[in-house]
């Protein structure tokens, strides 16, 4: 071995001792750092790696069926099918995969590649809309969550997504995807009471996904009954929380999975048939005065019926809506934007929202409080020259300035006392009482205190309760309001106009309704529903409608007692002959008043037949609106004006009371009045043809 | 002079033996590793014969006195530019290629390259050992070093160039540099740095650059960014706790939320099983190996063997805290794998080399009994 020169070696012991320690500082610094990380920060880290490791997935719950009063079904969820890939099924081999994905272009009509992708469109993906091939759909679903289904194609036909299921062994990584897709097939007929979905509004989106909704995803009522009964609808999301791996493939479950809740089925009040006639009703007269006159008289009405002995809404009419059906998948932007620039106004619901002056079918508020309180005897007869002028007073000594009050009918009604001051809906006679006239009726009849106390307790000025969203209350105004509001003192002729129902008294078409329904319906003001029933999937009643109301008349002390201006504090009662008499009036009113006859041929045989028995009260309401005033159309004496009419029958046990309003429809009794009488007889048909049925 | 008999009684067992107990961590490791991947499942097998294969080569090169190396230095070194050569031309028409395919064998000409460096450095300090370290053999040294450097550094494969570069430097260390070449050294530096920062580091790669800013300036947002692998890579050490998890019990490793797990953050798959203790036992391990080499350094027989010693622990030092440093996220992400445990054949294989001639130098040592007392 001494071929090797032995070469002697003595490095410098220090430089050896350098290296050690700077060994020793690093390897120390590095435990420290250990220490640190998995002793003292572990349990952070432990959170981080379960975090990473843990999904909380969720189950939709089936949204519930709306269905009418007679099990008709008005809103439905029907499966939609949706072609979807699992990028991480794929074969591996590349080959097969293309030989899928061509087999798979030519069935569902897609690409096989659209070209290269670059990032904006990955960035820019959204599953269904988009124009992209098989390949970069595929692409961008391997790169970003390889393990959950993405859609190639939504909404096939039943068909394809058959074709698809039956190669499910040939096409691994290719699925269908089930999904629930609201439809409503009553449509336009019902959209104004159903509604419609729309996505979580980012404004609610916290409120939603704290109730367990999942943002993008769940659907949730915009308008109808989808919105206000949302929660009942709904159900409840189910959660599964489960450990999926970094690509996220789910291993097993973490926790036991909670199921979903299916949301409940409800059951309306509507009665579809109804409601189909009287919107059919409805549009056919529009149509027939707009033909007839050359130009739109009319193109925005309303037509809702109620059983006034239970507050249920057998039919809700407002015309024009919208087809709800173009919203079951997405909102279309361009549709949505045509109904908001519509002047009419589809997506409001005039039958709820509007508010009108509601004309002389307001006069049976008057008329309540002025027999009531013993203004006139129901003998009593006042004179309706056509024309009276009254001194404008604004405070006691105003030495004021005279105005004008006509009656609709020039030549005046001569002697006029209560019944048929209701029956010819003599402006003069309320006028008169209201607010009193000279020796006639002294001390200011019944008074805009007095007034607004009737009112109120038939309805007027405050919600319904409907469950509709965006009810409107109305106005019932008082010397108080018009000084706050207006900055003005209350005048004589305020209470003149207020008692015929113009001015500033202000209604919604509902209230309407309400308030002639409360007088059929002997005093009792029912609270208005549209929710027959609520069952849960397996059939378990959950809720009955049990018809309630807010307060009977003839029983509750509703009535403030004012001196003067002032309330006393007492409160009283509507005395039932005075309601009784009320409806000998509206009855009048049918028989030989203002809706006793036809101006046309064409509505002889809906006059002549009177076997419903019915009651009702006219209404032609001036207004002076924006779009009139923007016309020219506010002259004195030539206002336009809304044409209205309440009726109801029987006239002494109504079960029935229904309301038509057109907007600019000028004559109550013309228009409206054939509406109603329709749709009274029609309810009274499908009674028998029902009773026929199930004896 | 000693026959071969009385040189096995001069073996290190300490040496071996933590080396051989690394390795065999590192293929359980590596077995933990798999997770699931279907890629990786041979893995355990193949570093298994790689082992095996290693061990031949370590008792074959014990056994061979480490003087016979010197008449092979230069054919390796003109060997291994070859093999740089034919990859860095070969990176034109394929892209960036490290690996050269002999048989059904990749090797990697950077792992031979850091065998071929130390021994050539250890034979240039050794043959001018007498002289003063002065400015011209340091420039002789350099320009020994840079001959292979160049091709690695534009291949470009930063992070060997940079461990070439730390073992010549570690090298002048040891033979006596003087501190104030060591002063002027890190003034160069400097500058170099400066003028990097004035041209924007034009000379590194986008990925490099990336990494880097990414390591000092981290986006707190990016959960899939750049900075996904070493925050993960911490999450994994953070489950360990005192014990760990339990081997293949780890959710970061079992469920692939750790990447690259088998190599470059094998260090977070034993952190995150085997807990504190058991980190603090491996790097003991490694700690034991280092100073084992350093020791055998210090009583080797003669310079070149000495050199020979102190360049492979020096690897094996450096290696192992860049990699732990990068799992511990106190230094940026490399590519440095850690010495005997992570997966790779050629790199396991270099090593396994490298212990045999250290332990060539210390059966060959005159002074047995201070190396017998660890």
């Amino acid at each position: 071995m001494s071929v090797f020169p032995q070469r002697q070696s003595r490095f410098d012991r220090w430089r050896y001792l350098v290296l050690f320690i700077l060994i020793g500082t690093i390897f120390s610094f590095y435990i420290l750092r250990l220490f640190d990380i998995q002793i003292l920060r572990g349990s952070n880290f432990v959170n981080q790696a379960n975090e990473n490791r843990t999904r909380i997935i969720s189950d939709p719950a089936i949204r519930g069926t709306i269905y009418d009063r007679n099990g008709v079904v008005l809103a439905q969820n029907v499966p939609s099918y949706n072609v979807v890939v699992i990028p991480g099924y794929l074969p591996a081999d590349e080959g097969n995969t293309q030989q899928i994905f061509r087999e798979l272009s030519e069935l569902i009509d897609i690409p096989v590649s659209s070209g290269d992708t670059d990032e904006e469109a990955a960035r820019n993906f959204t599953p269904c809309y988009n124009e992209l091939g098989i390949s970069e759909i595929v692409y961008i679903a391997t790169t970003n969550w390889p393990f959950q289904a993405t859609p190639l194609k939504c909404n096939v036909d039943q068909d394809v997504a058959m074709v698809v299921m039956e190669n499910r062994e040939e096409w691994p990584g290719i699925d269908v995807e089930i999904t629930a897709v609201r439809q409503y097939p009553t449509g336009e007929l019902t959209s104004e009471i159903i509604g419609f979905l729309g996505p979580i509004p980012a404004a609610l989106e916290e409120y939603y996904v704290n109730l367990g909704f999942v943002a993008n995803r769940d659907k949730v009522g915009y308008a109808g009954v989808e919105q206000t009964l949302n929660d009942t609808l709904a159900g409840i999301n189910g959660t599964r929380t489960v450990e999926v791996n970094v690509a996220g493939e789910i291993i097993r479950n973490l926790a036991e999975p909670i199921e979903p809740t299916p949301g409940s089925d409800v059951y309306l009040t509507i009665d579809t048939r109804l409601q189909a006639i009287a919107r059919e009703a409805l549009i056919s007269e529009m149509e027939y005065w707009n033909t007839t006159a050359g130009r739109t008289i009319t193109n925005n009405g309303v037509v809702i019926a109620m059983s006034p002995k239970t507050g249920e809404v057998l039919a809700l009419v407002s015309y024009p809506n919208f087809e709800n059906n173009r919203m079951e998948r997405i909102i279309p932007g361009y549709y949505y934007e045509q109904l908001s620039n519509d002047p009419q106004r589809p997506l409001f619901n005039h039958a709820i929202s509007a508010e009108h002056p509601p004309g002389s079918v307001f006069k049976m508020a008057s008329a309540l409080g002025v027999l009531n309180e013993g203004v006139v005897t129901p003998e009593y007869e006042v004179e309706d020259p056509g024309t009276i002028t009254v001194i404008q007073r604004f405070y006691e000594n105003d030495p004021g300035k005279p105005q004008q009050f006509v009656c609709w009918d020039r030549n005046g009604h001569g002697m006029v006392n209560f019944k048929w001051g209701v029956a010819y809906s003599c402006n003069i006679y309320w006028h008169k009482v209201a607010g009193g006239f000279e020796d006639e009726i002294p001390d200011g009849g019944l008074g805009i205190w007095r007034m607004s106390e009737y009112a109120k307790a038939i309805g007027y000025g405050t919600v319904t309760g409907i469950e509709l969203p965006g009810e409107s209350d109305g106005l019932i105004p008082d010397p108080t309001w018009k000084r706050i509001n207006l900055g003005e003192n209350w005048a004589t002729g305020d209470t003149y106009t207020a008692a015929i129902g113009q001015g500033y008294v202000l209604a919604t078409p509902l209230q309407v309704l309400n308030s002639i329904s409360t007088i059929a319906n002997g005093g009792k003001l029912m609270d208005v529903t549209l929710i027959d029933r609520v069952l849960s999937k397996d059939g378990t009643i959950l809720q009955q409608l049990e018809p309630s109301y807010r307060w009977d008349i003839t029983q509750d002390p509703v009535i403030n007692v004012y001196n003067g201006n002032n309330p006393s504090g007492e409160t009283k009662t509507v005395e039932p002959w005075v309601i009784e008499l009320a409806n000998q009036a509206m009855r009048l009113v049918v028989t030989d008043g203002t809706a006793s006859e036809y101006t046309i041929p064409r509505h002889a045989e809906l006059f002549r037949n009177d076997s419903s028995q019915s009651a009702g009260k006219t209404g032609t309401a001036e207004y002076c609106d924006n779009v009139a005033q923007a016309q020219g159309k506010c002259e004195f004496g030539a206002w336009p004006s809304h044409a209205w009419y309440v009726g109801y029958a029987p006239w002494d046990d109504a079960e029935i009371a229904v309301v038509a309003f057109f907007y600019n429809g000028s004559e109550g009794a013309t228009l409206s009045a054939p509406v109603v009488r329709r749709v009274i007889d029609a309810y009274f048909e499908l009674k028998s043809i029902d009773a026929a049925q199930s004896p | 002079m000693q026959n071969s008999r009385n040189a096995w009684q001069n073996f290190d067992f300490w040496l071996f033996g933590a080396a051989l107990l690394l390795s065999i961590i590192g293929i359980a490791l590596i077995r933990s590793s798999i997770a699931g991947n279907i890629e990786l499942v041979d893995h355990p097998q193949r570093q298994t014969t790689f082992l095996i294969i290693s061990l031949g080569v370590l008792f074959v090169v014990s056994a061979v006195h480490y003087n016979y190396w010197i008449t092979l230095i230069q054919p390796m070194y003109l060997v291994t530019v070859a093999f740089l050569l034919f990859v860095f031309t070969a990176e034109a028409r394929f892209g960036a290629v490290r690996w050269l395919e002999v048989g059904t064998i990749l090797v990697q000409p950077a792992e031979l390259a850091k065998i071929v460096v130390i021994l050539a450095l250890a034979n240039f300090f050794a043959n001018h050992e007498k002289k003063a370290l002065d400015l011209k053999t340091i420039f002789q040294s350099a320009l020994l070093v840079g001959g292979l450097v160049i091709w690695i550094f534009l291949q470009p494969n930063l992070s060997t160039t940079i461990v070439l570069l730390v073992i010549w430097a570690a090298m002048l260390w040891i033979t006596g540099i003087r501190i104030r070449f060591i002063l002027i050294a890190i003034a160069i530096v400097l500058v170099v740095v400066l003028i990097g920062a004035a041209t924007g580091f034009a000379f590194l790669q986008d990925y490099q650059l990336d990494r880097i800013s990414n390591f000092f300036f981290p986006d707190p947002n990016a959960r899939y960014g750049e900075t996904y692998n070493v925050d993960q890579a911490l999450i994994t050490i953070g489950t360990g706790g005192w014990f760990g998890q339990g081997y293949t019990q780890s959710t970061q490793v079992q469920l692939r939320f750790l990447k690259v797990r088998h190599t470059d953050f094998i260090f977070s798959v034993l952190a995150a099983e085997f807990g504190f203790v058991g980190s603090v036992v491996v790097i003991g391990l490694l700690v034991l190996v280092i100073f084992r080499c350093m020791k055998i350094s210090q009583n080797a027989s003669d310079t070149f063997g000495s050199l020979i010693a102190y360049g492979f622990g020096f690897l094996i030092f450096f290696q192992t805290i860049v990699n732990i440093g990068v799992n511990i996220n106190v230094i940026p992400v490399t590519g440095l794998t850690l010495p005997f445990v992570s997966y790779g054949g050629s790199s396991l294989l270099s090593l396994m080399l490298g212990i045999g001639m250290v332990e060539s130098v210390a059966m060959r040592s005159p002074n047995r009994k201070q190396i017998k007392q660890p």
